[in-house]
């Protein structure tokens, strides 16, 4: 089972009618070909409003069965929704005609769009071939972009090499990101993230500048943690 | 005293910062092709880009006394994009021929990738083949590492480290530059990389030589009169007259010199302002001409 029929149900239990019509239209179309789908990824929040999503209990539940590490806690509605017609076109098109309409949506989006596309990419199938746009995201130097790949989102412990996930976690540091947000950080710890992380802390006290607290989640034990914060 | 601001990104920036550059004594800017905070996906871009940089740019500058050098290459973010990167390397060469083009920059390591370290090598090749120097940025993560790197790509490709310039340091990467015969940028800004008075400091400790000063100042939080004020905070401090000209004009003059393509006689006085002029006509005037 997907998160498909669980984001709709939840976008639909939380708009309008009419919004509820428009998603049930803009699905049904979702492997039309041309810019339909474009369009109306585009157009969503327009639609069914950008409210914060709120999953309920049971709903959190029902997640959690099948995407145990995702958390949802920073979407809204439009989130929801663009991810339920991605997943929606996902299962009409075939490999290539999918991944060329997700990249499209992705590459021409704006920063909320693109938003939106990083919060859902751990869940489209067959994930891998979302590679270079997720690493490609952490480039950015909008802030909230960076940390919709980078916080509560399991794809970049789960998919990134180690180099890619090592520079992430550094860019989390440089931009004050709580390092506790990046899921799957204690799984992916490596010497050479350590050893970034230590030559970090060098750099900041030869500047005369502070350390971040939270550094030592970015190395391989306790000990190490305090050499570095010391 | 004459003052040389050898990296600064002037598209980003106003009249408004022309006008305060050129009344706090720059005379003359270097600026290097870079990234526009988000990445372009057509080489289409690029073309605009160093267009805008040898024509546009260049001609706004001499509008307020100031003489605009610059810089073309693929800067490190964008080279992690394979078939940009195969594109903008072939566009490269036709720009390298060019008026006010007097270095390959900036290049380097972003990220560290191995798609990074190919475009970078590739560039550095292109610079021995036009005689250019280069301006190598230095990335602001692992930035010890990557600064060694730096320096093991210009070895590896045989180019000469007295024809590149490594920018961005910090007390922990200066003497790996000074150790080698590159020289050494350093990029003055309000809240990151170097301030004026550790940069004061990292002067009394290593002295002028191949030291060179900038504000690199962009889109971002960034001052385009953070060479002058760190030159006040150098007298302040102590530092004579001709160590502080020496790396605010002699230094940043004398490498862009490599390329033979700085006019040294015509670099000693500023460009005659004559705001009837047009370029493509375009004036920077708006309505105020008569």
């Amino acid at each position: 089972m997907t998160t498909f029929p669980l984001f709709l149900a939840a976008v639909r239990a939380r708009v309008d009618e009419a919004g509820a019509r428009w998603l049930d239209h803009a699905v049904s179309l979702a492997g039309a070909g041309g810019d339909i789908l474009p369009r109306a990824y585009t157009a969503a929040p327009k639609h069914v409003g950008r409210a914060p999503l709120g999953l309920d209990a049971t709903e959190r539940r029902a997640l959690a069965a099948v995407a145990p590490h995702l958390t949802v806690d920073r979407w809204t509605t439009d989130d929801a929704a663009r991810c339920v017609l991605l997943l929606a076109a996902a299962d009409r098109l075939d490999s290539d005609a999918f991944v060329r309409v997700a990249i499209h949506c992705y590459e021409n989006g704006d920063a909320r769009e693109q938003q939106s596309w990083l919060r859902a990419v751990s869940l489209l199938s067959d994930p891998d071939r979302f590679m270079a746009v997720a690493i490609d995201a952490c480039r950015t130097n909008i802030v909230p972009l960076f940390e919709s790949i980078a916080c509560e989102n399991p794809y970049p412990a789960q998919h990134f090499p180690e180099r890619n996930f090592n520079q992430l976690v550094l860019k989390a540091l440089f931009n004050s990101v709580p390092l506790a947000r990046i899921v799957g950080l204690d799984t992916r710890r490596n010497p050479e993230l350590a050893r970034m992380a230590g030559d970090y802390a060098a750099e900041r006290r030869a500047a005369g500048r502070s350390v971040p607290a939270d550094i030592a989640l970015a190395t391989e034990d306790g000990r190490a943690a305090e050499e570095i914060t010391g | 005293m004459k003052i040389f601001d050898p990296h600064v990104h002037m598209t980003s920036r106003t009249t408004d910062d022309y006008e305060a550059m050129a009344a706090a004594g720059i005379v003359a800017v270097l600026e290097p092709a870079f990234w526009l905070g988000q990445p372009r996906v057509t080489a289409g871009s690029f073309v605009d880009y160093f267009n805008s940089l040898v024509g546009w740019e260049r001609f706004r500058a001499s509008q307020f006394g100031v003489r605009h050098f610059c810089a073309i290459g693929l800067n490190p973010k964008e080279s992690n994009n394979p078939k940009l990167t195969g594109e903008v390397l072939g566009l490269m060469p036709r720009y390298l021929e060019k008026d006010g083009v007097v270095a390959v920059g900036e290049i380097g390591f972003d990220d560290q990738t191995d798609a990074e370290e190919a475009s970078f090598r590739r560039q550095v090749e292109l610079a021995r083949e036009f005689n250019l120097p280069v301006l190598i940025h230095t990335p602001h993560r692992d930035k010890k590492r990557g600064t060694e790197r730096s320096i093991d790509v210009v070895r590896s490709v045989g180019f000469p480290e007295e024809r590149v310039l490594i920018d961005h340091n910090n007390e922990e990467t200066l003497p790996l530059v000074l150790a080698s015969r590159c020289w050494a940028g350093h990029t003055i800004y309000p809240n990151t990389k170097m301030d004026e008075q550790r940069m004061a400091a990292l002067v009394q400790k290593y002295g002028s030589d191949r030291i060179i000063v900038n504000s690199a100042a962009d889109w971002g939080i960034s001052d385009p009169l953070k060479v002058p004020k760190t030159i006040a905070v150098m007298r302040e401090r102590g530092i004579s007259d001709d160590t502080i000209e020496r790396i605010v004009w002699h230094n940043p003059v004398a490498f862009f010199a490599q390329s033979g393509r700085l006019d040294l006689a015509e670099l000693s006085e500023r460009p005659s302002v004559d705001r009837s002029q047009k370029f493509e006509a375009n004036s920077v005037l708006r309505g105020e001409q008569r």
